[in-house]
């Protein structure tokens, strides 16, 4: 009783939680993270002791801990929820260069659609296919680090939604800071992963944390299944069975975790690989981490974690918000007692316009050459980190203005046809799966030399969409996964048990025939328009019973420019020569590019780099083969530069003599 | 090329030094694949800056390099073939003299425009070297023109 009631009196005496709790170290030394939990509520989580007043054991369980209301006591929750790894569905964002999409992939029925909140062109928004935000954060969970659309405000929830009133009861997904920042390598994935899974999505970071664990009791997900909001808010949720030795004597744990994420942090989300399969042990990964760089000394962030995304031209597409200047504004206001508002704006706005500046100074050219948009001295003349000044000897400065950086130095080798990649995101790496292989769902391909928005070859990835939908009017949406499973019950082939055991991602192409099936049983919702299916490039229908397919610009393939991994300049493009691009071989214009899909090969088409990027095949052609007379053309001119320069010097040397020779006799006269 | 015909059997033969290739349908010979060369190489590339392109690409390209060696072998013969007809000297009339002169400043700003033309091509210079000699490469070629319509002109008024 007595230990009870004093914590009772000190927890009545404590001051109200605050917003923030306003400290900084402002150190370059770590801070050691020893706190005390709090739940979504910002209430102090005292788990019980591992002995009751008794002295016999007793389970240590309590809500889990809130990441918002822990760690938000002292760091700026609300502006880094308006971070780039946050604010993917604000109106007010500026997309940027098209990324990676999230791919909504179901094996089942060869679905693999590339969403995106950001409406890259190429993407939908889930709420374009009948996603909702619930659906999407738990279809995705695995790989999103909480906060947007997870975490809608608590009054914001639609009650009379359905999907969205889940969230009432399993909790929304704040940020799990600890995703990125934990640095022991003890952050559980897999462990957050499952609990996602079962919609503990508020006992998620908790067990990922490694602070205890769910048991297997009752899951938010069976609760939130028969749970209405007009009843009392359910009493039997989960509670987090704490383990003991993560917490001191005065329950404050000790978070092992640091400003700068180590790349294998990034890796967990931002895994790009060629090298598949056992082949992984080849992978050199990229020179700069292999330097001892992290992913964070150019991917950096302020307060405001807008991470810089580092390509050219992106300090045009960042612009000052009013939100974020309301930020700063208060941080600034916060920290300077003696300014006064309209000053903290107007400072606000030209700390964050400079910042931007900066952003540039982060791109491969940025760093290694400098960038004239910096404001700073030093960020002009480039070499940030000791980036070494690249000298490309030999080569004409135009490459510089046609070509990204990235197009020589990044991503694998190119060969006269692109490689299959595996990202962490797309083919949920980081979590255990049967082994994945080159043809597991969806099919990305790299590097595609394409131009991007700047008019710059870059290498890209390139993904085929492939979905059912409905044809009307020239376009076409797409159906979720569920309704075609729905309709299509018996024509959609399914495989048998030993099917699965080979070929568990169910990787084998539809036929013809099954295609024509599924159309046609689809075909009895003709109101929303005409069944088709989209895949590989192609779009498929049935006219007049047969199937007929063709190009379509909903079958166009997405593509997002690669960045990673960074080769030595040994083995850039071009470091053979010339001829590593301009040949009639050379992959850059010639390597072949098929589309990839759940169609049979016959399907499928194949065009050479050179078409994606509307470039003309004969020039190509022609200049390529022009290389052969380059040995000769430098002969000729160096020749002839030395015949009229070995006229000049003799016709010279001869002048002067006879110059000399006159002065000499005009100075000899008497 | 008729008129050059003309320009050229008029120059002076008593300053003619004794060279390697003499005869009048030689030195011709050269002069028109120089000129030939120059036009090409005028059009292209300082076409591309008049009509502010950031930078010569695709068939203008191929153009421009495929009518450097026309230029720079029609340069060398005419360096071969008109350098002793065109010694600088006291003998002659001014406009002879300054013909001479011009003719001097297109073999020197030739041999320019063609090593640097050539050098970007060859290891010998990184990113910022490169970009001194594309810089020299357009200076000189503009000097380059320049003198030979001056020369030709000059050729021209001499008749």
């Amino acid at each position: 009783m007595p230990l009870a009631v004093v914590l009772a009196l000190t927890l009545a005496f404590l001051p109200p939680p605050a917003p923030g709790d306003n400290l900084r170290t402002e150190s370059r030394s770590p801070h050691l993270h020893r706190i005390p939990l709090r739940d979504a509520d910002g209430q102090f989580i005292p788990p019980p002791a591992a002995l009751n007043e008794q002295g016999t054991s007793q389970e240590v369980r309590a809500n889990p801990y809130s990441p918002a209301q822990t760690c938000g006591r002292c760091h700026e929750y609300e502006m880094i929820g308006g971070g780039w790894h946050f604010n993917s569905a604000k109106a007010s964002v500026n997309p940027g260069r098209p990324g990676e999409p999230w791919i909504l992939t179901d094996t089942a029925t060869h679905t693999q659609l590339p969403l995106s909140y950001r409406g890259w062109p190429g993407t939908f928004k889930p709420s374009e296919i009948g996603l909702t935000d619930f659906d999407f954060v738990t279809t995705f969970a695995r790989h999103l680090p909480g906060g947007g659309v997870g975490e809608p405000a608590k009054g914001k929830i639609d009650a009379k939604d359905a999907r969205m009133r889940r969230l009432l009861v399993t909790g929304t997904m704040e940020i799990d800071c600890l995703i990125c920042h934990e640095m022991s390598g003890h952050y559980d994935h897999v462990a957050r992963f499952r609990a996602m899974n079962v919609e503990n999505i508020r006992w998620a970071p908790s067990v990922g944390a490694g602070l205890g664990t769910l048991g297997a009791g009752r899951t938010a997900k069976s609760i939130a299944d028969f749970w209405k909001p007009a009843g009392p808010p359910p009493a039997n949720l989960p509670m987090l069975k704490y383990d003991r030795t993560k917490l001191d004597a005065e329950n404050h744990v000790t978070f092992d975790v640091t400003r700068k994420p180590s790349a294998n942090n990034c890796y967990y989300c931002h895994t790009s690989d060629s090298q598949i399969g056992d082949a992984r042990w080849h992978s050199d990964r990229d020179v700069h981490i292999r330097g001892g760089m992290s992913c964070v000394e150019c991917h950096r962030n302020g307060v405001d974690h807008m991470v810089v995304r580092g390509y050219e031209g992106e300090t045009k597409d960042r612009q000052v918000s009013a939100a974020m200047v309301e930020l700063r504004a208060k941080l600034i206001l916060r920290d300077d007692a003696t300014i006064s508002e309209a000053d903290a704006r107007g400072c606000a706005e030209q700390q964050l316009k400079d910042e931007m500046s900066l952003a540039e100074t982060f791109s491969c050219r940025g760093c290694h050459y400098g960038s004239d948009a910096a404001k700073d001295t030093a960020a002009q003349l480039g070499g940030r980190l000791g980036a070494p000044k690249p000298l490309h000897k030999g080569l004409p400065p135009v490459h510089l203005e046609k070509l990204a950086c990235t197009a020589c130095h990044s991503g694998p080798f190119p060969t006269n046809a692109p490689q299959i990649v595996h990202t962490s995101r797309a083919h949920k790496l980081g979590l255990p799966a049967p082994v994945r292989t080159a043809n597991t769902p969806p099919v990305i391909v790299q590097p595609v030399f394409l131009r991007g928005q700047d008019g710059r070859i870059a290498p890209h990835k390139m993904v085929w969409p492939s979905y059912w939908g409905q044809l009307k009017a020239g376009k076409v949406t797409p159906m979720l996964p569920a309704e075609v499973s729905r309709k299509a019950k018996e024509d959609l082939p399914s495989q048998s048990p030993e099917e699965v055991a080979r070929d568990p991602y169910y990787t084998k192409p539809l036929t013809n025939r099954q295609i024509r099936d599924v159309l046609g049983a689809l075909s009895g919702d003709s109101p929303n328009g005409q069944p088709v299916f989209v895949a590989a490039g192609r779009l498929f229908r049935l006219v007049n019973g047969k199937l007929a397919s063709e190009e379509h610009d909903a079958a166009r393939p997405y593509a997002w420019a690669l960045a990673h991994d960074v080769r030595p300049a040994s083995q850039a493009l071009g470091a053979r020569g010339c001829s590593d691009c301009h040949s009639d071989d050379s992959p850059v214009y010639f390597a072949k590019v098929t589309s990839r899909g759940p169609v049979e090969s016959k399907n499928r088409t194949a065009r050479e780099m050179w078409a994606f990027r509307g470039d003309d095949r004969t020039l190509a052609s022609i200049f390529a083969f022009t290389f052969k007379f380059r040995p000769m053309l430098k002969y000729i001119g160096f020749a002839s530069a030395l015949i009229v320069l070995g006229v000049l010097l003799s016709y010279g040397f001869a002048g002067l003599h006879t110059w000399l020779g006159h002065h000499k006799h005009q100075q000899d006269k008497p | 090329m008729s008129k050059m015909t003309g320009m050229t059997d008029r120059i002076p033969q008593t300053t003619v030094r004794r060279s390697l290739l003499t005869s009048a349908n030689q030195r011709k010979l050269a002069y028109a694949l120089m000129l030939l060369g120059t036009i090409v190489l005028a059009v292209t590339g300082l076409g591309t800056f008049v009509l502010r392109k950031p930078s010569m690409s695709g068939w203008v390209l191929m153009l421009h390099a495929s009518a450097a060696p026309l230029f720079a072998v029609g340069l060398a013969l005419v360096a071969l073939t008109w350098a002793g007809h065109s010694r600088l000297g006291a003998a002659g009339s001014p406009r002879e003299r300054a013909t001479n002169l011009v003719f001097w400043l297109m073999l020197a700003s030739g041999a320019v425009v063609i090593l640097s033309g050539l050098v970007p091509m060859t290891p010998l210079f990184g990113t910022s070297g490169q970009h001194v000699v594309v810089s020299v490469h357009f200076y000189s070629a503009m000097l380059v023109t320049a003198s030979v319509a001056l020369h030709l002109l000059s050729l021209a008024a001499s008749r």
